[in-house]
């Protein structure tokens, strides 16, 4: 200890550190507020017809909608917890049909309206009318009756039990709508607003170029999965539409934007050795590249020519070559990470060119012509695909092609614009079609997919089979866990022993944001890594 | 009736001369000479390509012009020269359909214009609206109702096609309709047909293939932009627009695989439209003069 330690204080030096460290506050208040009066400026490739979550499947919907409204229980980062949101406790009956939600009681739209169990009953009933035509209605399971004893209290009852329900509820199209604002804007509701509970607020929306919105204040009842309950650090939020590949990159390069999901996945590696940019990973991220066959066309109902199809190519090549490492090959139709994953279907698809094309001798495709398609009975083994026309599904789908044509199978590929894709599927005039499904457990996929109730769409296969019902039920009836794995993994086993889907590969998902932006952990619900953005500052 | 029929068509001196004008003008010579053997290489692709144009070999993607590949390969690893070569006989073929069948649709609806006051009005209106869309934006309409394919783009080059060759065909049907030979020809009782087929059309042939000459390019130009848009050919058939649209992804990583057909698709658009100027200057009067 030195002698200096005992004597009295200099003044001068005791002003100097007072100046400093009022300095050094008045410098971090300064930078502070300078920091939340920012905008955050995001990058995305797709746009929306329109922002309200009940009337979509469509993806670029739903990251917005997360940002606008919020949902009764979110989905932690690991894909599988539901954690509280507008719903802080929830009970479940002994039999399954009942779930009681105690409700959060200081939460308000962005319009200062209070949140009540009414808001919650009008969302829901307003889902399940006709009127609103939801094709999500089914993730809020069969709703029985929808009760309100209190204003916090919701009593939530079910015809049947649903094992997924939870997790399903985290899903944008069961975000808490209000009915003030629903009423008054009408048809443009969606369109030119949307009052919701969420950390961000509507402000203007110029279709296909940007959409902008602003901080929530009041907002601090964000998920325990995020540091920051709320409000968001940036005071608005614009959100741009740059659909070329090549300009979102150069935008995001030269710091015009300050973060996306959409980097193009073919430059990620030379982002992440960007001095610029950090890039994180949806981990876990659950979306399959998958061709499915309508079993009922004749030249696909044979279930050894869908094997020789799904045999008869290399993944591990396409997710190299195509993907430039950026997805894994996948041999089975649920990713092995993913809630009740069946794992006895991991060696169903072993690939084989030579037993491919002996699967296709015995369906008796053994003539072939002079370009090498096998011909049977006059006809060619030549199945219509139909593929989107955007991002990297025609380059899959002409490397598969590739593939297929080596075995004698011609692939008559039609790519389709990404808004009459979804039209075209409705109808029965292709044997194969493809599409990257985004999901959160093996249940979802059973459910919406392979249930016998779902033909034609999304059933598209027109896969119609007892057992694959009976197991589907018993997983979506399961009263607990182990019930509802036996069930889905049952499942899974029949309908990938009938090859009713080529799967490809599970497609990885990138958030990549300037080095100048902190807290941006990315998230992997539904293809967007954003969800809330509570957590993001400079 | 023959006997007393003119002679109407240009005299041999005339087509002579044509021609050797053509070979006295260096750039018609090489724009000639270039596309000549872009249309033999096209024609010849089944033989002289070295590769199938179809076959993918994931492992070699994107490789750099070598010994083995003189163009590289593409994203999924067929070779760029066989694809090329098919690209451009494809391309050929879709531009040339698209002129020969919207030229005769457009030349047959512009003389019959000429000859029939009646229904000049109705045919010329018919044209003028189409002229106000874009040849792209017809095609792009074409395209949405047939669906994507190479067929489908044949047909919209030909509606793109047929007004403007109307518009020229009726323009010179009428400077024939005044000539004397025409009113010769009435006054012996030829026959409409005869004087439609004969005297008029003959005469109009000119103008129209000169037009046609230099629309060629056009043509080309607005398939290629179709097929990098995605309406036209499919996969895995080759065709220039669609392989420079495949190759814009990788434009920093593998650029010949966007600039190699797109280099094609210059060539043969510099070399129509050049050897369409070279026409019409060798076929027009004044500067003959």
């Amino acid at each position: 200890m030195s002698s200096n330690a005992l004597t009295q204080p200099d003044p001068k030096e005791t002003s100097m550190k007072i100046f400093r460290t009022a300095a050094l506050a008045v410098g971090a208040l300064l930078f502070t507020l300078g920091a939340s009066a920012q905008t955050l400026n995001m990058a995305k490739a797709l746009d929306s017809p329109h922002y309200d979550s009940q009337r979509t499947t469509w993806s670029p919907t739903s990251d917005v909608t997360h940002m606008i409204q919020d949902t009764l229980v979110a989905l932690d980062w690991d894909g599988k917890t539901a954690l509280p949101l507008l719903a802080k406790s929830w009970t479940t009956s002994a039999d399954g049909k009942l779930y009681t939600f105690k409700l959060r009681d200081d939460v308000q739209f962005c319009s200062g309206k209070k949140f009540t169990a009414a808001d919650v009953l009008y969302s829901f009933n307003r889902q399940r009318d006709p009127a609103t035509r939801s094709p999500y209605v089914w993730r809020a399971g069969k709703i029985k009756e929808l009760r309100a004893p209190d204003p916090y209290t919701v009593e939530y009852e079910l015809t049947e039990p649903y094992s997924d329900l939870l997790v399903q509820m985290t899903m944008f199209n069961n975000s808490i709508h209000n009915k003030d604002s629903v009423d008054a804007l009408g048809k443009d509701y969606g369109i030119k607003g949307i009052d919701g509970t969420g950390p961000w607020c509507w402000v203007s929306w110029q279709p296909r170029t940007e959409l902008l919105l602003k901080r929530h204040d009041a907002y601090r009842w964000g998920p325990s999965m995020y540091k920051n309950a709320g409000p968001v650090k940036f005071e608005k939020l614009s959100i741009k539409i740059i659909p070329e590949d090549s300009s979102r990159l150069a935008a995001m390069m030269s710091g015009r934007f300050d973060i996306t999901t959409h980097f193009p996945t073919q430059f990620i590696d030379q982002a992440k050795k960007s001095p610029l940019l950090n890039v994180e990973e949806a981990k876990p991220n659950f979306q399959l590249n998958y061709y499915g066959f309508k079993a009922s066309r004749p030249l696909v109902s044979d279930k050894r020519v869908r094997e020789a199809m799904s045999i008869g190519i290399n993944r591990a090549e396409i997710a190299k070559s195509v993907m430039l490492g950026q997805a894994e090959a996948a041999y089975t139709y649920i990713d092995p990470n993913a809630l009740d994953f069946a794992p006895a279907t991991k060696g169903i698809i072993k690939e084989d060119v030579v037993r491919a094309n002996r699967l296709l001798d015995e369906a008796g495709w053994t003539k072939k012509g002079s370009d090498g398609i096998r011909i049977k009975d006059g006809v060619r083994l030549a199945p219509v695909v139909f593929i989107p026309q955007v991002t990297v599904f025609p380059r899959i789908a002409e490397a598969i092609q590739g593939y297929m044509r080596k075995i004698g199978v011609d692939w008559q590929i039609t790519a389709l614009e990404s808004g009459i894709m979804p039209g075209r599927l409705q109808g029965q005039d292709f044997d194969l079609w493809t599409v990257t499904v985004p999901y959160l457990s093996a249940g979802e996929l059973m459910n919406f997919y392979f249930d016998s109730s779902q033909i034609p769409s999304p059933n598209r296969m027109n896969w119609k089979d007892a057992s694959t019902d009976a197991a589907i039920l018993k997983g979506r009836t399961a009263l607990n866990a182990t019930d509802r794995a036996a069930g889905y993994q049952a499942a899974q086993e029949i309908v990938m022993k009938e090859h009713l889907w080529i799967p490809v590969m599970n497609t990885r998902m990138y958030q990549t944001s300037t080095k100048k932006i902190k807290g941006a952990r990315a998230h992997m619900l539904f293809q967007y890594t954003f969800y809330k953005g509570l957590d993001v500052s400079l | 009736m023959s006997a007393a029929t003119p002679n109407t068509s240009l005299p041999p001196k005339r087509r002579a001369g044509l021609l050797a004008r053509l070979m006295r003008d260096r750039v018609a010579l090489v724009a000639a000479l270039v596309l000549g053997l872009m249309v033999i290489a096209a024609l010849l692709a089944p033989w002289v390509a070295p590769y199938d144009p179809y076959f993918t070999d994931l492992p070699i993607a994107m490789q750099p012009p070598s010994a083995e590949h003189w163009f590289g390969t593409d994203n999924t690893g067929r070779d760029m020269l066989s694809r090329v070569l098919y690209g451009t006989r494809n391309t050929l073929m879709m531009g040339l359909a698209g002129v020969l069948i919207g030229g005769a649709l457009g030349a047959l609806l512009g003389i019959l214009a000429a000859f029939y006051k009646r229904i000049d009005p109705w045919i010329m209106r018919t044209v003028d609206i189409m002229l106000a869309f874009p040849a792209i934006l017809i095609g792009l309409a074409v395209a949405a109702i047939l669906g994507s394919g190479l067929s489908a783009v044949v047909f919209a080059l030909v509606v793109s096609t047929v007004p403007d060759v109307a518009r020229v065909a009726r323009g010179a049907a009428v400077g024939v309709m005044g000539q004397e030979f025409i009113e010769a020809g009435r006054a012996v009782g030829v026959s409409n047909r005869t004087l439609i087929w004969r005297y008029l059309a003959l005469n109009c042939i000119s103008t129209i293939a000169v037009f046609l000459t230099l629309r060629f390019g056009q043509v080309i130009l607005v398939g290629s932009s179709l097929g990098f848009l995605g309406m036209g050919a499919q996969p895995p058939v080759a065709e220039l627009g669609m392989m420079a649209a495949q190759g814009r992804d990788f434009l920093f990583m593998a650029p010949h695989i966007a600039t190699v057909p797109s280099l094609a698709i210059f060539a043969i658009v510099l070399a129509a439209n050049l050897l369409g100027d070279a026409v019409r200057d060798a076929l027009d009067p004044r500067l003959q003069q």
